[in-house]
């Protein structure tokens, strides 16, 4: 809560003049009445029209001043909220880019977004909504309590007592709806969740004809929001009732205080407390609204800061600037890793050295490792045991922004991002030059392809990136590692929907970049063409060696061969070597 | 100092477009009203509790009228003349009065927010129901957390709305109508005087709305990009990470955020005028009563107690007047949210699923393919002139080069999309004549993407068939090999895929969701690339499955290495979206043309001469 409050810090003189403003319209109505006045006493009771003028001149003037203050009121009042939510959102997000990957399974992706935006604008709101009507509310409440106290104390002790209860009352509310707010909005973070797994996964749906059981699932979602916004706001709603009818009792009972009271007890007082009271009673509605306001912003702002709040465990903290990568021989020296919610080792003392410019194969079976494997080199995790060394340095002693940028990393899943051909391959590299950029397309074999789309490089992908074949997308997501002409190379099982033809062009356009790669592959074409091949079962390293070594002494290198190339393949292999 | 007295007038301004120029505001104010009309219309079958709703705002405005004036006389009788008579009958009644008001208070609030609720619900589940509607063409274009931003952010601006608003409004009105009357019964006269501030008002507003109005929908634009742009990013996290594109990123998000940031400030801003130019119209009316009463009561044509009263009457016309001009923000982003959401509902939907029933069960799959042509949008045809046929449980494979059209071959099949030319027949009955729904029934799909839900591995399988029991969901998944992996997870069956999917691999993601294709059971089965991230070991595992499965199924198979279509009966060569070979295997090794390229190509090892092609072609 503070700590989102502290972002209005850079504006408070815009507050202030705000405030100001608004003051001086509330001035404004508060001494019409009195220049009315004027005009009945000096004007037409004694009979002068122009005293008439002159005051209904000046009531004309401040009306002017009212309406000058106001629009200026609202260019201030916009500029503080909107500016307050546009450096929350910027700090979000930059928050949210340095989360490691242990920090997003924290929350959900739809969790992220609704605190974004939804959640953001709660608070934007009611900054907004304050800057403009909130002081009028309790000024008038206090103003009309001194007021009434200053004409007879003992008729309006009453409220003295009555008061503090309200605002009792009040932030007890406040502070119960806020946790029901709470409870709504993570009702909308679900809510979210199955509108965005949907929206990703309509294929499938679509395939499966899981329509009706994914609107069912919907409603479910749906309907837990609904009762709880019904709910929440049903407890909101004792509020202005409760206030109202406290308000009014009291003025019946300051009535009969000065009907059973002394006698000496003047009727104007009593009309002037009971007016005082009645304006209280009037603004009592607003004051509620305010309070409803301010419940829903404190859950944002509470759901806000446990964003900003969440520890990155994953820095800078070790890094030593002196320590550059120019060679790119990658060590791991007995590195175990488990995921962070999670018991099971995926990787289990490995220990392997590819000297720079070398090629490593990564083979095994399906979960046995690899990927993981691949994702420490850019310290996308921490580890806790053994550690991964680049030239020399463990990689925590590595700038992480130099580490990342000497890497180029090809994962399994292609994703690409909304925007043209061109912005994607950029991505790799910012300043490319478009020859850079070209050369990189015909290295990944997806120049010619890319030519025939509509608009060349120009032409624009879609969030899904349905205009291109898997292949396609796989292929410029290599363009866009190859680009940056990295120090390492990383392909997670790249080529798997390449068809061989293609495959084979692009491993061998790979041999002229100076760099150590490590490649997954399930092909072992594709491993023979590597100076070592490391495989892995259950995250432990079986073997390591050349093809020609794996070949003759491992059981499950001969299998995996047996698998492609049929039973008498290997015998012939195995001759041949 | 000097900077922030400046900045808040530094907001460059935003274009109105041209195209509401050329509209001009009478049919903005058409839009306006169609747009109220619809949310109407969801509050339709609950018109019965809103009539409850605004008796009760009738009774409470006349209780707010009605208390103030006995208290008047209260004091009259009981204070002034000090006559001791019933005063405690009179509190009582008094008591009872607050209570009704207070009561009746309560029950219009609690009943709007279940009307608006209701309605607000029923918003989005026609919402998402229109989503399973749309043809997947669309979503090819949309961004995912733009169509989410509609969901929540401009349903949020109605749901508030109609929680508050209405009410407010309605409440207004009444008082607003109850304070004329009262003023036209006391003097017609100087009542026409201030009400000449009406016409300004009217001008006013316009002014005003014409602008937020549009101010109001690119404020809900922006904040729906921006929303799409967050849920690309944070789904894209690990390639922003390992390209180290923070920066890049931050500065797009920025440039999205400022747009944002001055679309609202324009559309607050502005907006804001309104209860600005409420108050000093208001500050007019009670200057032009003072002024004009003063000149009257002078003349001796009204008296001096009228204008008291008047100017009274005035400050209360004033009340209302606020709180309709302070809900009219709201009401205004509340139509830009709703706009945007029925623009949505708009949307072409696929054709009603009225096709001629044919139960799944029946379905044969005898499949023609009759010189069908495709393309996905303006571009060039991705597929152009195919023709083939496939008997009920044969096999057919589709190989060749990465873009040329294999996938969109099997979308095509499923009616994922509509067919330009030629016709595709299953069972001798064009599929665009079938039930979609029956069709996909009768379909079971392993998609490039191994989709899976954020939810239980068992769930997952489960999908295929939503009654299988739990048995029946382990039998599938020791068919697709996935049993064993799954048994070592902490969790088991009821292991919990994450977003990140971290927890398990890609591969064992296509195992998953072979097994819930497996579940299904259907009589056409579609495999792409199913083993595609599978270690080759494994899939020689599920491949005898898989084969099983197949077994009197038709089935297409896309796939790049060799075991698996070797066995087809039927192998496609697909290039640039036409057949150029089709037959078995040893018929195409034969003839030496592609598929005899993309075969020796894969046994390069052992080809170390031309010569050893007859030995290739013997043990193949």
């Amino acid at each position: 809560m503070k700590e989102v409050a502290s972002f209005l810090k850079p504006y408070r003189l815009a507050v202030v003049i705000a405030l100001a403003l608004m003051l001086t319209e509330l001035t404004v109505e508060l001494v019409q009445p009195l220049f009315m006045a004027k005009i009945v006493d000096d004007g037409i009771l004694k009979r002068d029209l122009s005293a008439v003028v002159h005051w209904g001149l000046v009531m004309v003037g401040v009306s002017a001043l009212a309406f000058a203050a106001g629009i200026i009121n609202s260019f201030f009042a916009a500029h503080v909220s909107q500016s307050f939510g546009f450096d929350i959102r910027k700090v979000l997000f930059g928050k949210i880019q340095s989360f490691s990957f242990a920090n997003y399974n924290q929350f959900s992706n739809s969790s992220f977004i609704t605190r974004m935006t939804n959640d953001v604008s709660q608070v934007q709101n009611t900054i907004f909504m304050g800057l403009r009507i909130m002081l009028r509310a309790p000024l008038l409440v206090v103003g009309g309590a001194v007021m009434a106290l200053a004409v007879n104390f003992t008729l309006s002790f009453i409220l003295i007592v009555i008061l503090p209860c309200l605002i009792f009352f009040l932030l007890w509310m406040m502070k119960r709806a806020g946790s029901m707010f709470r409870i709504v909005q993570e009702k909308l973070d679900t809510v979210n969740k199955v509108i965005q797994e949907n929206l990703t996964n309509m294929r499938l749906i679509k395939a499966f004809l899981r329509n009706d059981y994914e609107v069912n699932r919907f409603q479910k979602a749906n309907k837990d929001l609904k009762d709880q916004t019904i709910s929440v706001l049903r407890f909101m709603e004792i509020m202005q009732p409760v206030l109202l009818f406290v308000m009014n009792v009291s003025i019946l009972i300051i009535l009969w205080a000065a009907h059973a009271g002394p006698s000496e007890v003047k009727v104007g007082e009593v009309v002037a407390i009971v007016n005082y009271s009645t304006r209280i009673i009037s603004v009592l509605s607003m004051l509620s609204f305010i309070v409803s306001g301010f419940s829903r912003a404190k859950a944002s702002s509470l759901r806000i800061s446990e964003v900003l709040q969440t520890e990155v465990k994953l820095t800078d903290e070790l890094a030593e600037s002196s320590h550059q990568i120019t060679e790119g021989k990658i060590e791991f020296r007995s590195v175990s890793f488990a995921y962070p919610d999670s018991a099971v080792k995926v990787l289990d003392d490995v220990s392997f050295t590819v000297n720079a410019g070398e090629t490593m194969a990564v083979m095994g079976a399906t979960g046995s490792g690899k990927s993981t494997l691949l994702n420490l080199i850019p310290r996308l995790y921490d580890l806790e045991k053994g550690a991964v060394y680049i030239d020399g340095f463990d990689i925590r002693t590595i700038k992480l922004e130099h580490l990342r940028r000497s890497i180029g990393m090809v994962p399994q899943e292609s994703l690409l991002f909304t925007g043209t051909v061109k912005d994607n391959i950029l991505w790799g590299k910012e300043d490319a030059t478009m020859e850079e950029i070209i050369a990189a397309a015909k290295d990944a074999q997806i120049h010619d392809t890319i030519l025939k789309l509509p608009h060349g490089y120009d032409t624009l992908i879609s969030q899904k990136g349905v205009n291109l074949s898997g292949g396609q997308k796989q292929r410029i997501s290599i363009a866009r590692a190859l680009v940056r002409k990295p120090k390492i190379l990383l392909l997670d099982d790249s080529t798997s929907a390449l068809d061989l033809k293609t495959e084979r062009k692009l491993l061998q356009a790979l041999m002229k970049y100076p760099c150590t790669t490590l490649i997954i592959t399930q092909k072992i074409l594709t491993a023979m063409a590597a100076d070592q091949i490391l495989l892995l079962e259950n995250g432990k390293v079986l073997a390591k060696g050349r093809h020609d070594e794996l070949i003759r002494s491992v059981p499950l290198y001969q299998k995996i061969y047996e698998s492609q190339y049929g039973k008498d393949g290997i015998r012939h292999a195995q001759k041949s070597y | 100092m000097l900077k922030s007295l400046i900045e808040p007038f530094r907001y460059e301004k935003l274009k109105l477009t041209n195209e509401s120029k050329v509209k001009k505001s009478s049919s903005k104010v058409k839009d306006w009203k169609g747009t109220l009309k619809r949310i109407w219309g969801y509050m339709s079958d609950q018109k019965v509790l809103f009539f409850f709703v605004l008796l009760m705002v009738f009774i409470s405005t006349a209780l707010t009228i009605l208390g103030p004036f006995l208290v008047g006389k209260g004091i009259d009788i009981y204070i002034v003349e000090k006559s001791g008579n019933h005063f405690f009958f009179f509190f009582v009644v008094l008591v009872l009065i607050y209570a009704l008001h207070s009561l009746s208070i309560w029950l219009q609030n609690i009943w709007m927010i279940k009307v608006a609720q209701n309605t607000v619900y029923k918003i989005r589940s026609d919402l998402f129901r229109q989503f399973h509607l749309l043809p997947i063409s669309f979503f090819d274009q949309k961004k995912t957390g733009e169509l989410m931003s509609r969901m929540t952010n401009d349903v949020e601006n109605v749901s508030s709305t109609l929680n508050s608003s209405v009410i407010q409004i309605s409440s207004s009105v009444l008082t607003l109508i109850g304070v004329v009357s009262v003023m036209l019964w006391m003097s017609p006269f100087l009542t026409i005087i201030t009400l000449i501030v009406v016409p300004l008002l009217v001008v006013g507003m316009k002014w005003i709305t014409r602008r937020t109005g549009q101010l109001f929908k690119e404020q809900q634009r922006s904040l729906g990009e921006l929303n799409g742009y967050i849920e690309e990013t944070i789904t894209g996290q690990r390639i922003v990470k390992t390209f180290s594109q923070e920066n890049r990123v931050m500065h797009e998000f920025l440039e999205k955020n400022e747009r944002l940031r001055r679309s609202s400030f324009w559309a607050q801003t502005i907006s804001g005028f309104i209860p600005k130019l409420m108050h000093v119209l208001n500050n007019l009316s009670f200057t032009l009563i003072a002024g004009f009463g003063g000149i009257f009561a002078l003349k001796g044509w009204i008296t001096i107690g009228t204008i008291v009263v008047f100017a009274e009457y005035a400050r209360q016309f004033t009340r209302p007047l606020n709180d309709l001009a302070n809900q009219f923000n709201t009401l205004l982003s509340a139509v830009a949210g709703a706009e945007r959401v029925f623009d949505l509902l708009d949307e072409q939907a696929e054709e009603a699923d009225f096709g001629e029933y044919v139960q799944s069960a029946n379905i044969k799959g005898d499949i023609v393919f009759d010189r069908v042509s495709f393309s996905y949008g303006e571009e060039s045809q991705t597929i152009k002139n195919i023709s083939f046929h496939v008997s009920p449980g044969e096999t057919a494979a589709l190989v060749g080069a990465t873009g040329a059209g294999k996938t969109t071959i099997i979308n095509l099949l499923a009616r994922f999309y509509e067919i330009n030319e030629g016709r595709i027949l299953i069972d001798g009955k064009d599929i665009s004549k079938l039930r979609r729904s029956e069709l996909r029934q009768a379909m079971g799909f392993v998609l490039q993407d191994p989709f899976l839900f954020h939810t239980t591995i068992r769930e997952n399988i489960r999908y295929g068939r939503l009654d299988a029991t739990d048995e029946e969901v382990e039998e599938a998944a020791k068919l697709a090999n996935a049993h064993s992996f799954i048994k070592n997870l902490p969790d088991q069956y009821d292991t919990i895929i994450n977003e990140g999917g971290t927890s398990i691999s890609q591969g064992q993601k296509q195992l998953l969701s072979i097994a819930r294709a497996i579940l299904k059971n259907p009589s056409i089965l579609l495999l792409d690339e199913a083993t595609s991230s599978i270690d080759t070991v494994t899939e020689l595992k599920i491949q005898e499955a898989l084969e099983r499965l197949m077994k009197g199924r038709t089935s297409f198979v896309i796939a790049h290495r060799l075991n698996t279509i070797k066995k087809a009966d039927q192998i496609f060569v697909i290039q640039d979206g036409r057949i150029v070979e089709k037959g078995s295997h040893d018929e195409l090794l034969e003839k030496e043309g592609f598929y005899f390229d993309l075969v020796t190509n894969q046994l390069k090892p052992q080809l170390k001469t031309k010569d050893m092609l007859s030995e290739i072609k013997d043990h193949i």
